[in-house]
């Protein structure tokens, strides 16, 4: 897929100081399935899927999550964030073919 | 608001494969802390044995029993799902998120899954509530269970059963 590795990141509208928002976060990811033969036997390969995701606030872990495939496609990750300052929300996303995606959003009030 | 970016790193496997053959001269063949560490920061893609539920309630929270969470946890999840690859699944925990006492983990758990462990949520206090939600695969007819533990080791267990019309973990073996 063309777009493996967008990760969009989606904030309530308005933001008032303090509150707890919920913070959305999809990454286009094909979150590769286990493949098996006729027998019904695993194929041993190296799968695709993200296996880590990590949200920071201004440089402070907010969430991590530990993922398998049992989660789907192009997956979303919604979580909570308490919001009393304004700064740097990052996301990321790491699969296993070694690579690392990212998403950047500002929050000010 | 929303910004997308992009970053690869493709050559940095290759890169820490080099690396590793250095440290494993350096360190003889003994074991490596360090990059046991890393093993587990970066596990492989590879497919991990089947393993069955009771095992894996064993292998998360040992002899530890969840207590009841009815009215602290809310587990939603559609009642039948058409599309076992795609369900929505959303926890709520109305516990306390301070520094002295928050909620450390939220497991997503699927008792007829290969793996049943889902996915592993870690919180901090700076999240300020107890919450995530996402998509997940369920293979049948299953029990899905969401367990939240604290940071002092408490358990809280909510489970639903949800009804699967369609595999979505392509399970089986292709039909011809």
């Amino acid at each position: 897929m063309a777009d493996t590795g967008r990760v969009s990141i989606r904030l309530p509208s308005t933001i008032k100081a303090g509150e707890v928002i919920r913070v959305r976060s999809l990454i286009i990811h094909p979150m590769e399935l286990i493949q098996r033969d006729k027998q019904g036997n695993i194929l041993p390969k190296n799968y695709n899927f993200i296996h880590t995701v990590t949200a920071t606030y201004n440089g402070k872990p907010v969430m991590r999550g530990e993922t398998t495939q049992a989660v789907s496609q192009n997956p979303m990750f919604i979580f909570p964030l308490k919001v009393d300052r304004p700064g740097k929300l990052t996301v990321t996303f790491l699969d296993t073919t070694g690579k690392s995606y990212e998403g950047v959003a500002e929050i000010k009030f | 608001m929303t910004k997308y970016s992009k970053k690869s790193a493709v050559s940095r496997r290759a890169f820490l494969r080099v690396m590793g053959g250095v440290v494993a001269l350096v360190a003889g063949n003994g074991a490596c802390p360090a990059m046991d560490a890393f093993a587990q920061e970066n596990p492989t893609g590879y497919p991990l044995p089947d393993e069955k539920i009771e095992a894996v309630l064993k292998r998360l929270f040992g002899s530890r029993t969840p207590n009841a969470g009815d009215g602290k946890i809310k587990l939603e999840l559609p009642l039948i799902a058409e599309d076992g690859g795609n369900v929505a699944v959303t926890i709520e925990a109305d516990l306390p998120m301070t520094p002295a006492s928050y909620v450390k983990h939220i497991y997503i758990i699927s008792d007829k899954n290969r793996r049943p462990l889902i996915a592993k949520f870690s919180l901090t206090p700076e999240a300020g509530k107890a919450y995530i939600g996402t998509h997940i695969r369920l293979a049948d007819t299953t029990d899905v269970r969401a367990v939240a533990e604290m940071n002092d080791g408490t358990l809280y267990a909510a489970s639903r059963n949800v009804r699967v019309t369609i595999s979505g973990c392509g399970d089986l073996p292709p039909q011809n």
